[in-house]
């Protein structure tokens, strides 16, 4: 089993001179995670996905030593990017590149102009509190007001190899000015077939007027624990448009927190899971309308394949006393074999009237009559069956306005597409 | 060119087809006239291979392959089509890619090179003058927002495009107002030759005013229990099927 206050005791001696508040900040986060423990069946939020693989795994978290020797080339690229780099937790500087406007700062310099950021909320889930404690990667990225950035920031999370089963606590931050705009991707990628635990807790701010395109790629090799925590804090008359890709990860979970802190926000958050073999894939949002005039659209996507099992659990809450909320959520899942499985749960909590709300959740197979259809028309049953499922996995893809983007992650569809089909 | 012979097919343990013998040679179009439910339907989805329609019974070779042991890929390629009674959406599919695809399907299965995006526009640009179809209907998914008698055009455009040897036209004219049925008919009729043969399955003697078929059958209780020439037609729409009831 995974010592993890060893592991807190070790990250403490190992920065014996850090920042006082931050160490305090640390102990407090690692008492609260000690009191919450890890999920069980029991926990309502939490019921349907397994935590009982952290008893058997031992990890422990990455240091100066576990730095590889660095890749020729770097998996993953999306052309026409900046790149900033991270491999198995250690920020790459000098293969990152930052345009004017940006900055990459440092973390303890990000809580301190931020600290409300880092505080311990009584919400926090258990991964959220481990984070803190133990963020030890990651880096804030900070966009200047009024600044545009043309190309996509690609921040690239890689896990390659090591000799034992490591952990990291990346810790992001993406703050968006007034009037900015950028492309974010961030990106998660395993190339090793070992074993690891990623646990990443991402602060996405867009100040007034600003806008992001986020999009977040998770890539894990097939027998990592991905556990992350989104939190988006959207300011008056901002804009967020978020896809999440997943299709990596032996167990993944992945929390979406969006809170519109003033008024005439509007978000779209997509998602797109594929899973295979024994993969258990594991989304909520809470999108929070406690200003008025703001929209938010969600439509989160699985396609399961084999063995593998899905949850989606979507949450919209529209407060008392807000006004011209439109909020719309939606989950449609595709089953392409009788053992996979999904739990679908979305939700409204609507204290307000002016609202114009909708929800609803579908899960079904692939579509026998469009199959043959197809077949009729000379196309292979295979053949047949990408174009469907492609047909399904479309509505996610063609938002993301980055052609390069949206190429890297089609290609990537596809490609599992082919191997899901096969071995089906 | 098509030989059916004593063909018997159930569905979910349901007789429907109880013995047809029906031969169509090359250039020749056929039409099958019945009530509902009188096995009409089914004898196309037993053509074309669909899912639960069992054949307990008979044969049906095209070209001389038994077409029962081909998957409906196979079957297609070796020239068979249908226009379907219900078209299917679906959904994210771009209908200009599907039908470039099944083209090349074709083409590839015939040793031949595949058409490039470029031509294929050019050519599908002439074949949807014939259909007299919006263009816009090329961008968008197939069948995707299309109305009823869109869908029937683009059933026929597509039959335009991959150029079967044999072509069953299910019900083509239901939901067709008097025009579209008019411009589907055309280009069926355009589309005949002496190599090319058909089965217009129908309820009603109108498609057959637009299209001249050189028989016609009557299909009662999964038979055939009269053919003739097309003034069998102009009988069953005078006097309804009763007559022909045992």
């Amino acid at each position: 089993m995974t010592d993890f206050q060893n592991q807190f005791n070790t990250l403490l001696d190992y920065w014996p001179e850090e920042d006082q508040s931050l160490r305090n900040l640390r102990h407090q986060a690692f008492e609260k995670f000690n009191e919450l423990g890890l999920p069980t069946k029991k926990w309502e939020e939490w019921q349907f996905t397994d935590f009982s693989s952290f008893e058997k795994s031992d990890y422990r978290l990455s240091w100066t030593d576990d730095l590889p020797q660095l890749p020729r080339e770097i998996p993953g690229r999306i052309p026409n990017t900046h790149l900033i780099f991270m491999i198995n937790g250690h920020y790459q500087s000098q293969l990152s590149e930052t345009p004017e406007g940006v900055t990459v700062s440092t973390g303890l310099d990000h809580f301190k102009s931020n600290p409300n950021h880092y505080s311990i909320n009584k919400s926090d889930n258990p991964f959220l509190a481990l984070n803190t404690a133990m963020m030890n990667s990651g880096v804030p990225i900070l966009i200047d007001s009024d600044v545009i950035v043309e190309k996509p920031i690609q921040v690239i999370y890689l896990m390659t190899d090591f000799s034992e089963p490591l952990m990291n606590h990346p810790r992001f931050s993406f703050d968006i000015g007034k009037n900015a705009h950028a492309t974010i991707v961030e990106h998660y990628m395993g190339v090793s077939d070992q074993k690891y635990f990623v646990n990443p807790v991402s602060q996405v701010t867009i100040g007034s007027n600003g806008s992001l395109d986020h999009v977040r790629i998770q890539d894990e090799n097939e027998s990592a624990n991905h556990v992350a925590t989104t939190k988006y804090i959207l300011n008056s008359n901002s804009r967020l448009k978020a896809t999440c890709f997943s299709s990596g990860g032996q167990l993944f979970r992945h929390d979406i927190n969006l809170d519109f802190e003033g008024n005439g926000g509007e978000a779209t958050i997509n998602g797109l899971s594929l899973t295979e073999n024994h993969q258990h894939h594991d989304q909520h949002v809470v999108v929070d309308h406690q200003n008025d005039a703001c929209q938010s659209h969600q439509l989160f996507k699985y396609i399961l394949a084999d063995k593998s099992s899905g949850v989606f659990n979507g949450k919209v809450v529209v407060r008392e006393h807000t006004k011209q909320t439109d909020a719309d959520q939606s989950n449609k899942n595709l089953l392409l074999s009788p053992s996979a499985l999904m739990n679908a749960n979305p939700q409204l909590e609507i204290y307000a009237e002016d609202v114009k709300c909708t929800h609803g959740s579908t899960t079904g197979q692939i579509d026998k009559e469009a199959l043959f259809y197809m077949r009729s028309r000379g196309l292979s049953k295979q053949k047949a069956i990408e174009l469907i499922i492609g047909g399904f996995a479309k509505e996610i893809l063609d938002p993301i306005k980055n052609v390069a983007v949206k190429n890297y992650i089609s290609e990537k569809v596809a490609r599992w597409l082919e191997e899901a089909i096969i071995h089906d | 060119m098509l030989e059916i012979k004593n063909l018997q097919a159930k569905v979910e343990d349901k007789e429907i087809l109880k013995g047809i013998n029906l031969t169509i040679n090359p250039g020749e179009l056929h039409a099958i006239m019945g009530r509902n439910g009188s096995g009409k339907s089914t004898l196309a989805n037993v053509i074309t291979g669909r899912d639960n329609y069992i054949v307990t019974e008979g044969s049906v070779t095209f070209k001389g392959v038994n077409l029962l042991d081909l998957s409906p890929e196979e079957r297609a390629l070796s020239g068979i089509f249908m226009s379907f009674q219900y078209p299917v959406v679906i959904p994210g599919v771009n209908n200009t890619y599907f039908l470039r695809a099944a083209l090349n399907a074709k083409l590839k299965h015939q040793g031949l090179k595949e058409i490039n995006a470029a031509d294929f526009m050019r050519l599908i640009r002439e074949k949807l003058k014939l259909v007299d179809m919006d263009e816009k209907y090329l961008s968008r998914a197939v069948n995707d927002g299309f109305s009823g008698g869109e869908k029937k055009r683009n059933e026929i455009l597509q039959m335009l495009t991959i150029e079967p040897a044999f072509s069953i036209l299910d019900e083509t004219d239901s939901g067709l107002d008097i025009d579209a049925l008019k411009i589907v008919a055309e280009g069926v009729n355009n589309f005949r030759n002496s190599e090319r043969s058909f089965l217009a399955i129908t309820h009603y003697q109108r498609l057959l005013e637009y299209m001249q078929p050189d028989f016609i059958h009557v299909l009662i209780d999964g038979k055939i229990v009269k053919s003739g020439d097309k003034s069998l037609a102009l009988k069953l729409e005078e006097k309804g099927y009763s007559w022909l009831d045992s």
